[in-house]
């Protein structure tokens, strides 16, 4: 029987407000050392507050029909309309009114018509990290030290499909995972990336970088499951936070090596980061360590076949909101640090 | 009766053979240091199962060290005959047996390096590698039934295997990927985005700074309420009093050890508009010259109560050049733990 460990630490980092005061602080004082002319603006963080970007609700179905879906998150109930070009995912593609009472759900709206559904998604679930244990078709899954460990069933009528991509189930491996929420355990049912070839503590170091660092990044964007975010948060765990200020997310066991050459940032930097697919560009704060993502060196195919390695792994608000299938697992991003 | 020229190239085969067994070994060896496990996946290792890598690095690292030793013990009178002979073959089927297994591992694991010299061979395998391997033990085998090798005599005749010596070191640099990533090495300078420089160098280089002690008079307190990095600069920000107004002092130190370009602004605490800086500053002195001795006074008697300036941690040099240690542990990540970092959030 797998054990889960429920004591992982627990911070307030992902507290919004505080946050959002630090990230907007310390842009301001930037701009204070090096654009004196342009401080006192009235949003000096620039940032998107969570308002602007209502593209993603997120919240439990309260009740469902073929023409309306309530969504309730906290005391707040939403009605958002449901069309006929509206469409659905709940462990498999579904027509929106198969989506149940009680589903955990994120809906997308419409880019024009708002409170109107575009993609609805239902007790979707994501686990990243590396496997613990295996006990059968189960395995006990760690993705850091801010997260509890995470249990993954697969079942048999996926099984084929997740060990093409995911040969090696063994603990010591990574894995990557998309499936359906049942409790405290993710039924998997997609592969969200391949499998790298190395056991994560066997990381090949990233390769040297000459001359400065480009002004753009190109890779995969990610998403991830909100542990202790609030709901709706918008940002970005950043695969290369100053080590002087450490990285909390860490796994256990130490400090991995990243992959990808990216310039030291600190939670607070701005990001703004580009859907290659869509052509949808926000500006994101950096909000933690992406400390699990900088250990897969794997290429985002949604559109075409993006450089190796993970760039950003963004929460799951701004996931969507720069039109990203979370059943795809990742979209190719562009990322422009510093502005 | 083999021409002089054949005989010379022959000959020369066995020391070059050598240095290559050794200095792949060598390499080797020095990635397992590194890395600290032998089952590392880089080379042919990739192709066995996990369980497997390890004895197989291990078996191809030890039979690398004794058919190098064993050709240099031989290459005389010593083993002469079948024994000589016997070292040769095994060293001709070592490299083929490489040479089939990095076809192999071209064909399945097109992405990985040949490891033949540990970190210096990442680039996948190529033409130029498959070559290598396959003229090495093409030499190994040319080198059964050489005669024991003397010194060569001064003259044309040294003269000769030393052209052969660097004939064939020329082809096998033109074979090695390894070269290119060792001279890229050799010159490499991390970009300043990707350099790590402790938060107490920057902070010891700023209160050396002449930006320092021009704004050190409205600096009220030894500990930065804030810092951080982005991309090259690092911001570190005090508090500061202009007149009865509560302000900060913003620093942006370029991250490099020594003398770094410094900015600095002033800011209101509250509303974080910039300020001017006053014009008459007043003439005391500031934290940043009374901290390097208080704390060098504590260095000098560590048995005193007195609890040193919480801010201020690692080696802080003071104005005659000591190092003043830390208190506690000095060393590692962890000594810098209590700074201000984002990890707060």
């Amino acid at each position: 029987m797998l054990q889960v460990r429920r004591e992982h630490r627990c911070c307030d980092r992902f507290a919004a407000t505080k946050t959002t005061v630090r990230t907007s602080r310390r842009r301001l004082l930037k701009d204070a050392v090096f654009r004196p002319q342009n401080s006192g603006a009235d949003d000096p963080a620039g940032l998107p507050a969570p308002g602007d970007l209502p593209r993603a609700i997120t919240g439990t179905v309260l009740d469902i029909s073929p023409h309306v879906l309530v969504i309730g998150s906290g005391a707040s109930d939403t009605r958002i309309t449901l069309t006929a070009g509206a469409t659905a995912w709940r462990g498999a593609p579904l027509e929106p009114a198969g989506v149940q009472p009680g589903d955990q759900a994120v809906v997308r709206l419409h880019r024009t018509q708002r409170g109107v559904a575009d993609r609805i998604w239902a007790n979707i679930g994501r686990v990243t990290g590396t496997i613990i244990e295996r006990s059968g078709d189960t395995l006990l899954v760690d993705e850091g030290t801010t997260k509890p460990r995470q249990v993954v069933t697969i079942p048999g009528r996926s099984a084929g499909r997740i060990q093409v991509r995911f040969p090696n189930l063994e603990p010591g491996y990574l894995i990557d995972v998309i499936g359906l929420r049942r409790g405290g355990t993710l039924e998997a049912r997609i592969p969200a990336t391949s499998q790298p070839a190395y056991p994560v503590d066997q990381l090949p170091p990233p390769a040297m970088l000459p001359g400065h660092v480009p002004a753009t990044i190109s890779g995969s964007a990610t998403w991830h499951e909100p542990s202790e975010e609030p709901p709706g948060l918008l940002g970005a765990l950043y695969p290369a936070l100053d080590p002087e200020a450490g990285c909390a997310e860490d796994p256990v066991g130490g400090v991995a090596p990243r992959f990808m050459r990216m310039p030291y940032l600190a939670i607070g930097s701005r990001l703004v980061v580009r859907n290659d697919c869509t052509a949808s560009t926000c500006t994101f704060p950096v909000t933690g360590c992406a400390a699990v993502a900088r250990l897969f060196n794997d290429r985002c195919v949604t559109c075409g076949t993006s450089p190796r390695g993970r760039v950003a792994d963004l929460t799951l608000a701004s996931f969507v909101a720069l039109g990203g299938e979370l059943e795809r697992g990742c979209f190719n991003a562009t990322i422009t640090i510093g502005r | 009766m083999l021409p002089p020229l054949v005989t010379d190239v022959q000959e020369v085969q066995i020391p070059l053979l050598s240095a290559m067994l050794l200095g792949g070994c060598a390499a080797k060896l020095t990635r397992v240091l590194r890395v600290g496990s032998m089952d590392a996946g880089l080379g042919p290792t990739a192709l066995f199962p996990m369980h497997l890598r390890r004895p197989v690095a291990i078996a191809m690292c030890a039979a690398e060290f004794i058919c190098g030793v064993m050709l240099l013990v031989t290459i005389g009178r010593f083993g002469r005959g079948e024994p000589a002979n016997a070292v040769r073959l095994a060293t001709g089927l070592l490299f083929l047996i490489a040479t089939c297994a990095l076809i192999e591992l071209r064909t399945s694991h097109p992405e990985t390096g040949c490891g033949c010299f540990g970190d210096f061979s990442r680039s996948p395998v190529s033409g130029r590698t498959l070559t290598r391997s396959a003229l090495l033990s093409l030499a190994a085998l040319a080198t059964i039934g050489l005669p024991p090798v003397h010194l060569p005599r001064p003259g044309a005749e040294a003269g000769q295997l030393l052209g052969a010596a660097v004939l064939e070191l020329l082809v096998l640099a033109v074979l090695s990927p390894e070269l290119g990533e060792a001279l890229v090495r050799l010159g490499y300078s991390e970009p300043c985005e990707l350099r790590r420089l402790p938060a107490v160098r920057t902070l010891t280089a700023l209160r050396r700074s002449s930006q320092w002690r021009r704004r050190a008079a409205v600096i009220t307190a030894d500990v930065p309420v804030d810092m951080w990095r982005e991309l090259c600069w690092r911001y570190v920000v005090f508090p500061a009093r202009v007149g009865e107004r509560e302000a900060e002092v913003v620093f942006a130190v370029y991250l490099r050890p020594h003398r770094p370009a410094i900015h600095t602004a002033l800011v209101d605490a509250a509303s974080g508009g910039v300020l001017a800086w006053p014009t008459a500053p007043a003439r005391r002195r500031g934290p940043g010259w009374a901290v390097p001795a208080r704390l060098a006074r504590a260095a000098a008697a560590p048995a005193r109560s007195r609890r040193p300036a919480a801010g201020l941690v690692g080696a802080v040099r003071t104005g005659a050049g000591r190092k003043v240690p830390p208190p506690g542990n000095g060393s590692g990540p962890g000594r810098a733990a209590h700074l201000p970092f984002s990890r707060d959030l």
